[in-house]
């Protein structure tokens, strides 16, 4: 039983990390989305692990929100700001080899950083939290390096599903309300920035962020 | 490991393990031409086709680009040879090969680089435009792929303490649940599309392209015919199956010939055979799947394989 | 009995430089030749005894040297590297009876060529700081003598010396400080007494001096940031002198490092080792990406050392934080592994570095972009280049395959491990390895393929001839070499071992098992190059019986295929530029070219195309980044202190008061 539960929560976790790595790895919004939506899943699984072992309704409802709003709501709601359109990220800020190569430096400065971190909580879920740190920095590594707003937009979803592991992961569960009122938050933030972009492409025809510089002259 | 002579019933072994990647290769790459058929809705050649041109090839007269030196010609055969010493010694059919003691997985890797770079001295000694072309990307694309590929196999080597085939399987063998953890899969991805890279398979390069500009590993052989090219076209194919079956051992290692018997031997030929034919209708199926990647979109899969390895690595060190 | 053939070794240089001076023009070349084997045979004699017997080669003469007079002792550790010294220097010097050369037979060229081959065998042997700095100074100019030789006829000459000498004094000042200050704590300036007392010696100046002593030794082997004079000068000098600065005056440099390092100071906290391990591997990266980018051949060649010295300085490195982290076998292991890629490195650098200079005098050029088709005029030379580019490259079973499974071999057991810095460093490590393995793959099939193969790029190449047979010998016996290590390196792993366990003063039990195999000792898994080059060998033998017996009839030549176009001329090959431009355009952001296209268009329509002249160049970062604000600033220096001084001989009277002042205030 709790070699099935660390096994599940490790691969669950270490789904989380694959997916933020693989949003810098793909340029399609499509295929982006499809990762996304598979990240929200897992993290879902991970409170849901969690839940179960742990043995507290609270935790497993939180995880039911999770899979609902960031396995489903909010890629939607991004594909829906995309407008079904095809485009791709052409040219990134950093290109894609490169972005790679830094997430890769990045998750090991996570892996040492959070040592301490995963000491301190113990058992499997401290060992795992290095992986939420990570994700939160590939999180940061997507905003600072890609153009798209949708591609901004994702970055802070990995930014949160990042801080959302580790709190699972240290605490074993946030309260839920807490936990909800943050997802709804994430939610509200796609939403704003949904209206932002259609706006943008309804103003300028484009949604390239650099372009935004010129309107600050 | 021991340097003593080993005994008959290993050398058969090897024996078996050359023979069965000699005829096998061929096969190999006739089912994967047979299922990417059927899934585009075409009959297709018989699996045993090429082998079949194997034959026609081998009675073909060979020629020779009149500017090329001696090296054109050694390339064949040096290709194919590299290729049976990895086939005698890496443990495919059995843990323990007429000596396996003398090359561990980096070595089976070193080995197989050989073949790489000859097959591109001979691209560069035909003096044309469309060998030089094959020759700079396929290094280009082999050297992107090596961090990838021997991370990859420190993360394996990581839990066994040792880059030996067989320890590694040994370790897989006693503890099955190591094989479902993060490290494993993620180094499975890496080896995946090193493999892909390397064997030149869709996405990185397409084996049956006719056009000589999108070419890579066939603008290498644009040159070769007769019996040469049956030795190169033999000879990729043996590598192809040597890396399935290697990637088979490493990552699903169940029913591999653990001890000596003619028992486990038989369990042995036919467990590989049928892991390889299923990765290979695997691959095939991913095959029809997909497009040709552009050449300069192959670092980043390659860039991707490399993190996937490098997480592989630090998943081995924080838990074990 | 050592100790005399160390000063017959001296002596002989000495008369081969004397002999340089006064021979007449005609018999110039053959006497300091022969001469200067003689004296580098007497190098490898003693060094040869040294590391049978184990006992020292000491000399100590009061009164040759101001200071503490000459004091030499040649441990196993230094008599590894004079073996090393010696063979590259036989062989050059074999290479130098048919390098046709005007400037290399000038009076002063003849002169200093032996005591630059003197100086690479003593440094090694010096025993105190004096006599150390002594000798160094002498290899440094000297070799700078020898690549300033060619100036009169090419400009670029003048440059990449002026790099050199500027780098090199540099380097000097380094380690000069490093030394003194190390002698000033130990209260002695012999190596010995400061290895005895380097414990007690603040942790300050411990630290200071290993950071200048990387700084001064690292420059000298090539090390990034301070690598910028290898590609220049390597390439500038005449053919055995590349040969002998690139094979084994930049071993110097690592030997310099772990004297240091190991030696006197005894091993030191993990942040040093760290440090040069990432030293290590950016020079590797860098170096490898240069080379694999190169279009000059002996440029390549040149970037190629800087490369594989930095896979060295992380072997070391590696060693290193092994020793401080608690693994004193896998530090022997890794040092082990270091020392045998620098043997290596010598044996097929300085082979690649004698054919190097044999095509460059037969064809005229090293630019790989007008080279080709050398393999059929030049049957020798080009396949002793092809075994070069093999054993650098790694291919099994040549030498250059062994040093780096050993070094995969430290690196991968030293994991997992609960410290951090080594869990961090070794799949960097390994990484690194991994990159420039393929690169280095690369940059040798480029070099061999576009050199050697193909055809000939341009009409004079067709009449290029093999050269003199005492040249192809000189590279020979070094190809040779990397054969013998390569199928055998039990033949040498003892001696390398016996090194790294003098210098280290370490004490654990055999490491390693080396028979016809090598591998770690108790770990599963090891490597048999001998018995694999065998097994390629027969298989070889059975393919090409098999073909044979299939296929009689005679090989057809044909036309090449041309996508239906008959004529195809030279032209339409790749280039080397060519070759590593799909690796310039991935590593675009590190490399940055710059490209330069000038289109004249016809004065009738800008829609007709008159010309178009594409231009592309790769400058060294390091040295259009760091190195030209460096020299701005120092200029901008320079040009405020000569304010100072008007001609005013009161001013100038002034500075002497003033100076004195201070010193009696410093003083007082």
């Amino acid at each position: 039983m709790s070699s099935a539960y660390s096994s599940t929560l490790t691969l669950a976790a270490g789904a989380v990390l694959i997916c933020a790595v693989v949003v810098l790895w793909v340029t399609s919004t499509r295929s982006m989305l499809i990762v996304v939506a598979t990240q929200g899943t897992a993290l879902g699984c991970v409170a849901m692990t969690l839940g179960v072992h742990v043995g507290d309704a609270g935790l497993i409802a939180t995880a039911a929100v999770e899979l609902a709003v960031k396995g489903l709501a909010i890629p939607v709601l991004i594909d829906r700001a995309a407008g079904g359109a095809l485009d791709r990220e052409r040219r990134p800020l950093v290109n894609v080899p490169a972005s790679l190569v830094a997430s890769a430096a990045l998750i090991v400065l996570a892996f040492t950083a959070a040592r301490g971190v995963a000491t301190f909580v113990g058992a499997t879920s401290g060992a795992l939290v290095p992986v939420g740190v990570a994700t939160l920095l590939v999180g940061f590594l997507v905003l600072v390096s890609r153009r798209r707003p949708i591609f901004q937009m994702v970055g802070l979803l990995l930014v949160d599903n990042g801080i959302a592991l580790v709190a699972f992961l240290c605490t074993a569960g946030v309260p839920f309300l807490i936990e909800v009122g943050v997802s709804l938050d994430v939610l509200l933030a796609v939403v704003v920035l949904m209206v932002l972009a259609q706006r943008l492409r309804s103003e300028f025809g484009d949604l390239d962020l650099d372009e935004l510089r010129e309107l600050h002259d | 490991m021991t340097s003593a002579w080993p005994a008959p019933s290993v050398v058969a072994v090897s024996v078996l393990q050359v023979l069965g990647v000699v005829v096998g290769g061929p096969l190999l790459v006739g089912l994967m031409r047979k299922v990417r058929c059927r899934l585009e809705g075409r009959v297709g050649p018989p699996v045993h086709q090429p082998l079949l041109d194997l034959r026609k090839l081998a009675r073909r007269e060979r020629t020779r680009p009149d500017r090329a030196s001696w090296i054109f010609s050694v390339v064949p055969v040096v290709l194919v040879a590299t290729t049976l010493v990895i086939a005698l010694v890496a443990p495919l059919l059995s843990t323990d090969p007429a000596f396996g003691w003398s090359a561990d997985l980096f070595a089976l890797i070193y080995l197989m680089l050989i073949g790489s770079v000859v097959l591109a001295l001979g691209a560069l000694d035909t003096g044309t435009a469309f060998g030089g072309m094959g020759a700079s990307r396929a290094m280009t694309i082999g050297a992107l792929s090596e961090p990838a590929l021997l991370v990859a196999v420190l993360a394996l080597s990581i839990p066994a303490h040792s880059s030996n085939v067989p320890t590694i399987v040994a370790r897989s063998l006693a503890h099955p649940a190591w094989l479902a953890t993060p490290q494993r899969l993620l180094s499975l991805v890496a080896f995946l599309i090193v493999i892909v890279a390397e064997s030149g398979r869709l996405p990185v390069d397409n084996p049956s392209t006719h056009l000589e500009l999108t070419m890579i590993h066939e603008a290498m052989i644009l040159e070769y015919a007769g019996a040469d090219l049956a030795l190169i076209k033999l000879g990729e194919s043996m590598r192809l199956i040597v890396l399935l079956a290697l990637f088979a051992d490493l990552f699903v290692p169940w029913g591999i010939a653990t001890a000596p018997g003619v028992g486990h031997v038989v369990v042995g030929v036919v467990a590989i055979g049928a892991k390889v034919a299923a990765l290979g209708v695997a691959l095939a199926a991913f095959e029809v799947a997909v497009a040709k990647l552009r050449l300069f979109r192959v670092p980043e899969l390659l860039a991707g394989a490399f993190v996937l390895a490098v997480l592989a690595v630090i998943s081995a060190l924080v838990v074990p | 009995m050592t100790a005399d053939l160390l000063i017959a070794a001296a002596l002989v240089g000495l008369l081969a430089a004397a002999a340089g001076a006064v021979a007449p023009e005609r018999l110039r070349a053959e006497v300091v030749s022969v001469l200067t084997v003689v004296a580098s045979g007497c190098g490898l004699a003693v060094a040869l005894g040294v590391l049978r017997s184990g006992r020292a080669a000491v000399v100590h003469t009061g009164r040759l040297l101001p200071l503490g007079g000459l004091s030499l002792r040649l441990d196993r550790f230094g008599a590894l590297f004079v073996a090393v010294s010696a063979v590259v220097a036989i062989s050059a010097m074999i290479f130098r009876l048919g390098y046709e050369s005007h400037a290399l037979s000038s009076r002063t060229a003849s002169c200093v060529l032996p005591l630059f081959v003197t100086a690479l065998i003593l440094v090694p042997a010096a025993a105190s700081v004096t006599t150390f700095l002594f000798v160094w100074e002498l290899m440094a100019i000297t070799s700078l003598l020898l690549v300033l030789v060619d100036h009169r006829r090419r400009s670029e000459v003048a440059a990449a010396a002026q790099w050199y000498a500027v780098m090199t004094q540099f380097g000097a000042a380094a380690l000069l400080v490093a030394l003194v200050l190390l002698a000033t704590h130990a209260d002695s300036q012999s190596f010995i007494a400061i290895a005895a007392r380097s414990a007690g010696v603040p942790a300050w100046v411990r630290s200071t001096a290993f950071a200048l002593a990387v700084v001064g030794f690292g420059s000298k082997a090539g090390m990034v940031p301070l690598h910028v004079w290898l590609p220049r000068a390597h390439p500038e000098a005449p053919g055995p002198v590349s040969a002998l600065m690139s094979a084994a005056m930049v071993n110097l440099g690592i030997y310099g490092i772990i004297r240091v390092g190991d030696g006197l100071l005894g091993g030191g906290p993990a942040w040093w080792w760290l440090l040069l391990m990432g030293l290590g591997a950016l020079s590797a990266l860098f170096g490898a990406l240069h080379a694999a980018t190169s279009t000059d051949l002996k440029r390549l060649l040149a970037y190629s050392t800087t490369d594989n010295m930095g896979l060295v300085l992380l072997g070391i490195g590696a060693s290193g934080l092994f020793a401080s982290t608690g693994h004193p076998s896998l530090a022997l292991v890794a040092l082990v592994a270091a020392l045998l890629h620098v043997v290596f490195h010598a044996v097929f650098k300085g082979s690649l570095f004698l054919s190097a200079g044999s095509i460059q005098q037969a064809s005229g050029t090293r630019d790989l972009d007008r080279l080709g088709g050398l393999l059929q005029r030049m049957p020798v030379t080009g396949s002793l280049f092809l075994v070069g580019s093999a054993a650098i490259a790694a291919l099994p079973p040549l030498c250059g395959f062994v040093s780096e499974w050993l070094l995969l071999q430290a690196l991968l057991h030293g994991l997992p491990s609960s410290d951090l810095a080594l869990a961090i460093a070794l799949p960097v490590g390994v990484a690194v390895l991994a990159l420039t393995g393929g690169l280095t793959a690369l940059t040798f099939v480029k070099a061999a393929g576009i050199g050697l193969l193909g055809q000939p790029r341009r009409a004079q190449a067709v009449e290029t001839r093999e050269v003199r047979r005492s040249m192809w010998a000189g590279a020979g016996i070094l190809a040779t070499l990397c054969l013998v290590f390569g199928v055998a390196p039990f033949l040498i792993l003892p001696a390398v071992l016996d090194a790294a366990r003098t210098v280290t003063a370490s004490h654990v039990l055999d490491p390693l098992v080396r028979g016809w195999h090598v591998g770690l000792a108790g770990a599963p898994g090891a490597l048999a190059p001998g018995l694999l080059g065998l097994g390629l060998l027969a298989s070889v033998v059975l393919t090409a019986g098999i073909r044979r017996a299939l296929q009689r009839a005679a090989v057809r030549r044909t036309e090449a295929w041309g996508c239906g176009r008959e004529l195809q001329t030279a032209r339409m090959q790749y280039t080397a530029t060519s070759f590593g431009e799909p690796l310039t355009r991935v590593f675009e952001d590190v490399l940055s070219p710059a490209h330069d296209l000038d289109v004249s268009h016809v004065a009738e329509s800008r829609y007709y195309v008159e010309a178009a002249t594409f231009h592309t160049s790769l400058e060294d970062a390091f040295e259009r980044h760091g190195y030209r604000h460096a020299a701005s600033a120092l200029g901008w220096w320079g040009r405020l202190a000569r304010r100072v001084p008007n001609g005013s001989v009161h001013r100038y009277l002034a500075f002497g008061l003033v100076a004195l002042v201070v010193v009696l205030v410093v003083l007082g």
